[in-house]
């Protein structure tokens, strides 16, 4: 099975590539073994374990838990204060804890917190590090596949929402989503639930772009 | 055929059934895929007069923690009728054995394809709801249930699809009804991975030949592509005309 | 979880103070609502209810009973409420808890108040009546299952056909007209928060709201009450919750 995953899939990469197609569990997609992520090889031939898009000889899966890796920027809420440090969860099965001594900060139960993945042990154990406690906002949960549209390419599409609708919005590789300040975070939230929606879509940033400028006109 | 043979209606006039289908004639199938909110992953199935809705929650954290496993997901499957689901009397509420015994073959099914081993410590619950039924419900259900697995992105090697087939007035006909069931010598549903044309789920009664059973499985078969090209579409729909809003697309309703 | 209450808590009482709501509605204003009348075919009545992504279904079946000693010619009428486990991770496999128990019992107390359904038509013979069983499914949780409820409990009473008699039994499928249906109630469910009041909570709002106050009205008449969680309701509030549970019940009836 596949135990290297790709770091940060390139999930626009199939805008250029017409050749893409979706693809189900025990889809064949190559004759031959390929060793690539999200597939399995089985009698000589290498067969898609996920519903996803594949192009390129890549598959991208299209739904599915998030997948921690260490150095993952995740948006976690603070459910424990222990002697040693906090319980975070960062929307996985596995239990997360910031050490106090990662961090000068002192957090409370139901802070929500940005931070990275320092380690992940052989039982899969996670600890944070890097942490910072976020301003007051709401949480939007995203499937984590879906982060990196939400992100877009070189950021684009993060700085287009931040702008058109006022709000600091910080999106963790988890899929916590969190929109916080003085903007309209109602209106980012719809848009946020639109990109996800269509995020396996073509022309996705013009029509996001064209969305927020009538609910702006509004 | 130990059935009352007086109230025993014919099964099977000119090769039509009671319904008027061939013996390798599947009932009407609809396969609507992420019609629930809240569960990581759902579906809901029309076939025949059955109605059945699945969905899925996982990899979560497994609870209680004994029952934990260090090298893989923990699958768990609950299938349920609804006390109103059925044509006759109002239905007891609470796991019938029945129910548990389908729970069980269904959950074993679905650990052949999950690739568990990637989500130690964790578990994977499926939960089917029967909210109308006429034979074959659990059939409809792991159809369903596969579909809504495939929906919250669990990895597997294959869909599972399943067709029952049986033998009606000394014939072996596909996808027994509830009548076929009742009053028929034999019922067998199956479930296969069509990537290795394998059984994963597998339950026989009455009566069959060695020659009926082999004959049988391979209409199963045959009938189970069919099912599944339906399950991938299904899927294919979420992306290809996606939609926000989540709804049980219940048809023949008095909409307001 | 208990620490998202607290976020949640901070973020809305912030939001309520100025009047908003998180999904940008009215503080009296409710979801989107659909009810989808018959979408089954075996119980003899049902509706699917919609109320933003809360989804309920409710199933009527009915069965031949023996009374109460104590009213031997009336017929029974019994609620139920499954909050299934696929319709929330919050919802757990089991026995009734003591939510579906409140949630089952607070419908029932509405119908029942307003006579909806006349008993005393559901007697056959001498120690045998007509048993009504109102099952409620709750599907999808995003908040205010008692108003979703009740609509669907209302629309499938309003879908339900009698059955035949005969020699003291029911005739399945055969029926002799509808489920004479004499009011119809609604619901409508409050949240409070610090001093701020609003209909129809949805579930980020619940884990977060002090309580919650349901009022169950017919064309005329409130016909029952129900107040949950640990907050208090000033008789202020109360009157204006009462005003505006008569007002927006006249829309809801609409629906039905």
């Amino acid at each position: 099975m596949t135990e290297e995953k790709a770091h940060s899939p390139t999930h626009h990469s199939h805008s250029h590539q017409p050749e893409s197609r979706i693809v189900m569990p025990g889809e064949l997609l190559f004759d031959r073994p390929e060793r690539i992520s999200y597939a399995f090889i089985d009698g000589g031939k290498t067969y898609s374990t996920v519903v996803g898009l594949f192009s390129e000889g890549k598959l991208v899966p299209l739904e599915g838990p998030y997948e921690p890796l260490v150095d993952d920027l995740v948006v976690g809420l603070v459910t424990e204060v222990k002697f040693a440090g906090y319980s975070v969860d960062i929307n996985t099965a596995y239990p997360a804890f910031l050490s106090s001594r990662e961090t000068r900060e002192r957090f409370e139960m139901g802070d929500t917190i940005f931070a990275r993945i320092t380690m992940i042990d052989e039982v899969r154990s996670i600890e944070l590090g890097e942490a910072r406690k976020l301003p007051a906002g709401r949480l939007v949960k995203v499937s984590s596949v879906k982060v990196p549209r939400i992100i877009g390419k070189k950021n684009s599409m993060l700085e287009m929402l931040s702008k058109q609708t006022g709000c600091e919005i910080y999106v963790g590789r988890n899929g916590y989503v969190w929109i916080a300040g003085k903007g309209n975070a109602s209106l980012a939230e719809k848009a946020i639930r639109m990109i996800e929606v269509q995020a396996h879509t073509r022309g996705l940033t013009d029509r996001v772009a064209a969305f927020l400028k009538e609910e702006h006109g509004r | 055929m130990s059935q009352a043979e007086s109230n025993k209606p014919k099964l099977l006039v000119d090769g039509k059934r009671i319904d008027g289908r061939a013996t390798d004639e599947l009932r009407p199938i609809r396969i609507v895929a992420r019609v629930l909110n809240d569960a990581d992953g759902s579906a809901y199935v029309e076939w025949g007069k059955n109605k059945v809705l699945a969905g899925v929650y996982g990899p979560s954290e497994c609870i209680p923690r004994h029952d934990q496993s260090l090298y893989r997901s923990v699958v768990r499957c609950r299938y349920n009728m609804a006390p109103f689901s059925g044509a006759e009397e109002h239905g007891r509420s609470g796991p019938s054995r029945r129910s548990r015994e389908l729970s069980k073959v269904i959950k074993e099914a679905f650990e052949n394809v999950i690739i568990s081993e990637n989500f130690p410590r964790t578990q994977i619950e499926i939960f089917v709801e029967v909210l109308q039924s006429d034979g074959g419900t659990r059939c409809a259900a792991i159809t369903a249930a596969s579909v809504a697995l495939a929906d919250a992105g669990i990895p597997m090697k294959d869909l599972i699809t399943a067709v029952a087939v049986g033998k009606i007035d000394g014939q072996m006909a596909i996808d027994l009804g509830k009548e076929e069931d009742n009053f028929g010598e034999s019922d067998m549903p199956l479930a296969f991975s069509l990537r290795t044309g394998e059984l994963l789920l597998f339950q026989m009664d009455g009566l069959l030949t060695r020659e009926e059973l082999q004959k049988g499985i391979a209409m199963a078969k045959a009938a189970a592509q069919k099912v599944h090209k339906l399950q991938v579409e299904a899927i294919r729909k979420v992306y290809e005309e996606p939609r926000e809003e989540r709804f049980l697309p219940v048809k023949g309703a008095l909409e307001k | 979880m208990e620490t998202i209450n607290e976020i949640k808590r901070d973020i809305l009482s912030s939001l309520l103070s100025q009047g908003k709501r998180a999904d940008g509605r009215g503080m009296f204003d409710y979801r989107q609502i659909a009810v989808h009348s018959a979408p089954l075919q075996n119980a003899e009545g049902s509706a699917l209810a919609t109320i933003g992504k809360t989804q309920v279904m409710a199933g009527i079946k009915f069965d031949v009973a023996a009374p109460f000693p104590d009213r031997p010619t009336e017929g029974v009428l019994s609620t139920s409420a499954d909050l299934l486990p696929l319709a929330s991770h919050l919802f757990e496999t089991g026995p009734p808890g003591d939510d579906s128990i409140e949630l089952a019992r607070v419908v029932d107390r509405g119908i029942r108040s307003a006579n909806v359904v006349d008993l005393n038509s559901f007697f056959i013979e001498d120690e045998k009546v007509l048993a009504l069983y109102l099952d409620i499914y709750v599907l999808d949780h995003d908040g205010n299952l008692i108003d979703a409820s009740t609509l669907a409990a209302m629309a499938a009473l309003l879908s339900a056909r009698m059955p035949k008699i005969e020699e003291g039994k029911i005739v399945r499928g055969e029926f002799t007209g509808k489920l004479p249906v004499k009011d119809k109630v609604v619901s409508c469910t409050f949240g409070k928060l610090g001093s701020r009041l609003f209909l129809d909570p949805s579930l980020d709002e619940e884990k977060g709201m002090d309580c919650r106050l349901t009022l169950s009205t017919t064309d005329s008449h409130l016909c029952a009450g129900q107040k949950g969680g640990w907050g208090a309701i000033s008789e202020r509030d109360l009157m204006e919750m009462v005003d505006i549970s008569l007002q927006k019940g006249k829309e809801l009836r609409r629906l039905l």
